[in-house]
C-alpha cells in the first residue's frame, strides 16, 4: 500500500518550479480565509478543482474523500446548531448559521485539497530545493521533507500495532471516553518507541551517506522559472485579486 | 585496510563493556563474515568502523581504529562517507526519497558532487544492482529484496573503499537473500572493494575470504571457512550456527569440505553409502502416526481485497486439525500474513468464511476470539508496552475479565512455559530481542488459546535463541496447542512442522506433509524457495529425510565402495 501522495505524471502543473506552487497554495489559503459565505467559496473550490484537474492529481481525491466529508459535515452540523443567526429555519438551527457551517466546511476542505494537489504534484526534494533557493537552511527544509516521509511510516506502525494489541483482545472499537482512553495506552506506547527507533535508525543511515559532510550540496534534480512559471503566477495573482476584490465590493 | 588496536567499548547506560580489547586486521580487497550471538558485539564493532561510535553512539572507547593507516579518532561517519559505506539491517529506515535514482544521487549530492558524475554514479550503481528497470519506481513501492539493493546502490554511488553490511539480509525473504548476495558478489567482481558483512546464516558465509567469530565483545574464532569448517561444536559454544554439511561429513566419518548439496551426495554415493530399504517408508509411517485430531479451523474459498481493488487472497481452501504443527511458507507478498490474519477475525473475509469448529468467525468479535486462536505478531515490539514483563503478559488474561487469582496463575505459568520464571519485575525494553520474543508468546500464551499462530518467530534471533524458541514452540506443540508458523527458515520448517502450505501470489500452492513438500524440489522451487542443505542432500540420495539425524539413520554403510569392474585379460 502506497501511502505518499504524489503521484509520478506528465502534467503542466508538474512542470512548475516548486516556488510557483507554493506561492499558488499560499494565494488559495488567503483567498479561501478571505470569506465566511458559500458562495465566493464555491468557486474557489472550483478553481482549485480544476487546477488539479490540469496536474492529474484529482485521482487522490478518492484516498481522503472520507476525510474531507467528515470534515465537512461535523463543521456544518456543529456550527448551524452554535453559530446562531437571525432567520430561524427549524430547532436551534438559523439560515445565517446553516450558511456559516457550509462556508467554513467550503474552506477547511477547499485548502486541504489545494495542499492535496501541491503534495500530488510536487516531489519532497522539490520542495527541499525550492526552499533551499529561498534561502531557508538545508538542515531545516530536509528536516521538514523527513517529517512529511515519516507520516506514512508513523501510520504503517500504528496499523501493526493496533493489530498486534487487538490479536491479544484489547477492544479498540468500544466503551466509553474513559476507556477508550485507557485503551490508547498499549497503541501509543509501541508506536511511540517503534518511532523513536527508526528515527534513531535514520540518522545514522543519513550521517553514513554524508549528510551534513560539505556546505555546499549539489543536486540532481534541476529547479528553474520558466515562462510557464510566469502564467501559472499570473493567473494566481488575477483569480487572487478577483477574490480579494469580490471581498471589499460585498462589504464588511 | 582497517585496524583495529585494543578496541574496547561500553554503552553509557550499560555495566559491561561490549567490546573488550580487540585488536585484528582487515586486509584490502577481503570480504569478512563477522558472525557471534546476539550481544556478542558484532554491531558494536561494525559502527565503530566509521565512527558512528563514538559520534553517534554514546559510551567509552579505547583503543584505536585505523582506515588506511589513518587513525579516525575524530571524524564523524559524514567525513568517511565517501571511504567507507554502510548498509544496515533496516531497509526502510535508510531510504528517504521519493524516486530510486534520487535515493541513490543523495549520498553523493551531499560531498558536492558535480551532477553529471552524480548522473553516471546513479547509472552504474543502479546496473550493478541490476534495478534500473524500476527507476521511475517509489523506494516504498520496492519489495523488501529491491529496497536492500537500492540501499547497497545508494551507499555504492558514494565510491567507498570499504563496505560494511550489518544484518543485510536478515528481513529478507529467501529470494531477496539470494538478489542481495548475488549483488555483492558481482561488486565483488568488478570494484575494489574491502567488505565486512554480519550474517547469522554461517551456511551462507562460505565464500567469504574469512569469518571472525565475536564471544563476549572478543575475537573467539578468526579463520578461512575451510578452516572453520569442522568447528561446529565450538561454534555452538559461541551461539553460532556452524556449518550444516560438516556435521553431515563428520557423522559419516568423513573428512571432506562440500561447497553445496550435490558435492555432498556425490562424495555420500562415491564413499558407499546407499539409502537404506524402506527407509522413506519408516519415515513416512512415523509422520502418519501424528496425524491430527478434528478439524479445528475450516477456511472455505477465503477471498481478501486491499480497498484499492488488488487482491491479496484468492480461493483459499485449508483445514487445521487440533494438535497439528503446520509452517507457512512462501516469498514476502504471497500472502501467509494476511491470511493467518483472518484466523483470528483481525481481518474480515472480502469473500468466502473461515469456521472455528464449525461456527462461522463473521460476527464474532476478535476480542472474544482472542481466547481461543492466539496470534503472534513477527516484532514483538509491535505490541509490548508494560514496563514490567509481568503486567504485560497480564495484558490479556485481565481484557478477558478474569480474577486476579486467576491471572496470577496464568502469568505465572506462561513464563515457566517460556523460561522467564522470577524475572516480572524486569522492564521488558532492557532485554535481548530473543528474550522479548518470548516475553510475546508468553503473553498469548496466558490467553490460554488452542491455537496459536507465530509470524515469523525466529527472525532475527541468533542460532541459540532459535532453537530455545524451537524447541518452547514444540512443547507447546505437545501440550496440545495447535501451532501454525509463518516462516522463511526452511531448516526450522524442516525440522519442526510436520505439514507445509506453500504459498504464492495469494494462493496456496501445495498443502501436504512437510516431507512430500520438500521432497519436489521442482514443485518448491516454483515459489523461489529451496529445501535446506541436509534435506537437498537426502533428495539426491534417495532418502526423504528431513534432520540430520534422520539423514544418517537413513544411510546404510551396506554397499562396498564400487569399483570398477575387472577389464578382462587380454588374451
Amino acid at each position: 500500500m502506497n501511502l505518499f501522495l504524489y503521484l509520478d505524471r506528465q502534467s503542466p502543473v508538474h512542470r512548475l518550479d516548486p516556488r510557483t506552487k507554493l506561492c499558488l497554495l499560499l494565494a488559495s489559503f488567503l483567498s479561501a480565509v478571505l470569506f465566511v459565505t458559500p458562495a465566493p467559496l464555491v468557486s474557489l473550490l472550483a478553481v482549485l478543482l480544476a487546477y488539479g484537474a490540469v496536474g492529474r492529481a484529482l485521482g487522490n481525491l478518492r484516498r481522503i474523500w472520507f476525510l474531507l466529508l467528515s470534515i465537512a459535515a461535523v463543521s456544518v452540523v456543529s456550527w448551524s446548531i452554535f453559530a446562531g443567526g437571525a432567520t430561524p429555519l427549524f430547532w436551534r438551527v438559523t439560515a445565517e448559521s446553516l450558511a456559516y457551517g457550509i462556508g467554513a466546511a467550503l474552506k477547511i476542505d477547499a485548502m486541504i485539497i489545494s495542499g492535496l494537489v501541491f503534495l500530488s504534484t510536487t516531489r519532497t526534494e522539490e520542495m527541499v530545493l525550492g526552499l533551499i533557493r529561498m534561502r531557508v537552511p538545508f538542515q531545516m527544509a530536509f528536516a521538514f521533507s523527513l517529517a512529511i516521509r515519516m507520516v506514512p511510516t508513523i501510520i504503517g506502525t500504528a496499523v501493526t500495532v493496533t493489530e498486534a494489541q487487538r490479536s491479544r483482545g484489547l477492544d479498540t472499537e468500544s466503551g466509553g471516553p474513559l476507556t477508550r482512553l485507557r485503551t490508547y495506552v498499549p497503541l501509543l506506547v509501541p508506536i511511540f518507541l517503534h518511532t523513536l527507533r527508526n528515527t534513531d535508525q535514520l540518522a545514522k543511515a543519513l550521517e553514513s551517506r554524508g549528510f551534513g559532510a560539505r556546505h555546499e550540496r549539489t543536486s540532481l534534480l534541476t529547479i528553474g522559472f520558466h515562462g510557464r512559471d510566469a502564467v501559472a503566477l499570473v493567473a494566481g495573482l488575477v483569480v487572487l485579486g478577483l477574490f480579494v476584490a469580490t471581498r471589499i465590493l460585498s462589504g464588511p | 585496510m582497517i585496524r583495529l588496536e585494543h578496541v574496547s567499548f561500553r554503552y553509557r547506560s550499560a555495566t559491561d563493556p561490549v567490546l573488550r580489547d580487540v585488536s585484528c586486521h582487515i586486509r584490502r580487497g577481503e570480504l569478512v563474515g563477522l558472525l557471534g550471538r546476539s550481544g556478542a558485539g558484532r554491531s558494536t564493532l561494525a559502527s565503530t568502523l566509521n565512527g558512528t561510535i563514538p559520534h553517534l553512539v554514546r559510551g567509552d572507547l579505547a583503543g584505536r581504529v585505523l582506515i588506511d593507516g589513518e587513525e579516525i579518532g575524530a571524524r564523524r561517519p559524514r567525513d568517511l562517507a565517501d571511504r567507507i559505506g554502510f548498509v544496515f539491517q533496516d531497509f526502510e529506515a535508510q531510504l528517504f526519497s521519493t524516486n530510486v535514482p534520487l535515493e541513490v544521487a543523495f549520498g553523493p549530492e551531499n560531498l558536492g558532487v558535480e551532477r553529471a558524475e552524480i548522473a553516471r554514479r546513479v547509472d552504474a550503481c543502479l546496473g550493478v544492482v541490476r534495478l534500473s528497470h524500476l527507476r521511475h519506481k517509489a523506494p516504498a513501492a520496492l519489495s523488501g529484496g529491491q529496497k536492500q539493493r537500492l540501499a547497497l546502490a545508494s551507499v555504492l554511488a558514494l565510491e567507498p573503499k570499504i563496505l560494511v553490511l550489518d544484518e543485510p539480509t536478515s528481513d529478507l525473504d529467501p529470494a531477496g537473500r539470494r538478489e542481495l548476495l548475488e549483488a555483492i558478489r558481482s561488486i565483488r567482481r568488478t570494484r575494489d572493494l574491502t567488505l565486512v558483512m554480519i550474517d547469522p546464516e554461517t551456511d551462507e558465509m562460505g565464500w567469504a575470504d574469512r569469518l571472525i567469530v565475536l564471544d563476549q565483545g572478543r575475537v573467539a574464532l578468526d579463520g578461512t571457512p575451510a578452516a572453520l569448517w569442522d568447528r561446529a561444536d565450538e561454534m555452538d559454544a559461541l551461539g553460532v550456527k556452524g556449518f550444516t554439511l560438516a556435521r553431515l561429513a563428520r557423522r559419516l566419518g568423513m573428512a571432506e569440505r562440500w561447497v553445496d548439496a550435490d558435492a555432498a551426495a556425490g562424495a555420500i554415493r562415491r564413499a558407499g553409502w546407499v539409502g537404506a530399504p524402506n527407509a522413506g517408508a519408516r519415515l513416512r509411517a512415523a509422520d502418519a502416526a501424528q496425524a491430527g485430531g478434528e478439524v479445528l479451523l475450516e477456511v472455505d474459498g477465503l477471498a481478501h481485497r486491499y480497498p484499492d481493488g488488488t487482491e491479496a487472497l484468492s480461493d483459499i481452501r485449508c483445514v487445521v486439525r487440533r494438535g497439528e504443527f503446520v509452517a507457512i511458507l512462501g516469498q514476502n507478498g504471497s500472502g501467509k500474513t494476511t491470511l493467518v490474519k483472518h484466523l483470528n477475525g483481525i481481518l474480515a473475509p472480502s469473500a468466502g468464511d473461515i469456521r472455528l469448529q464449525g461456527r462461522s468467525l463473521r460476527g464474532q468479535s476478535a476480542t472474544a476470539l482472542s481466547r481461543r486462536v492466539g496470534l503472534v505478531f513477527q516484532n514483538p515490539d509491535h505490541q509490548i508496552f508494560a514496563e514490567r514483563i509481568w503486567d504485560e503478559v497480564a495484558f490479556g488474561p485481565r481484557l478477558q475479565g478474569l480474577p486476579d487469582t486467576e491471572v496470577a496463575a496464568r502469568v505465572e505459568e506462561a513464563l515457566e512455559a517460556v523460561g522467564l520464571t522470577g524475572m516480572g519485575d524486569v522492564d521488558p525494553f532492557i532485554l535481548t530481542k530473543g528474550t522479548r520474543q518470548r516475553i510475546a508468546v508468553a503473553s498469548t500464551l496466558a490467553t490460554k488459546p488452542e491455537v496459536i499462530i507465530l509470524d515469523e518467530p525466529t527472525t532475527g534471533l541468533d542460532h541459540a535463541e532459535l532453537q530455545g524458541m524451537m524447541a518452547l514452540i514444540r512443547r507447546l506443540n505437545e501440550a496440545g496447542h495447535t501451532i501454525l508458523i509463518i516462516t522463511h527458515a526452511m531448516d526450522v520448517a524442516a525440522a519442526y512442522a510436520r505439514r507445509v502450505i506453500l504459498m504464492q501470489g495469494g494462493r496456496i500452492l501445495r498443502d501436504g506433509p512437510t516431507r512430500e513438500v520438500f521432497a519436489d524440489e521442482a514443485g518448491i522451487g516454483q515459489t523461489g524457495l529451496t529445501p535446506p542443505p541436509i534435506v537437498q542432500v537426502g533428495n539426491r540420495l534417495g532418502v526423504p529425510a528431513l534432520t540430520l539425524d534422520e539423514l544418517v539413520s537413513s544411510l546404510s554403510p551396506a554397499a562396498q565402495p564400487p569399483r570398477r569392474p575387472a577389464a578382462a585379460p587380454h588374451p
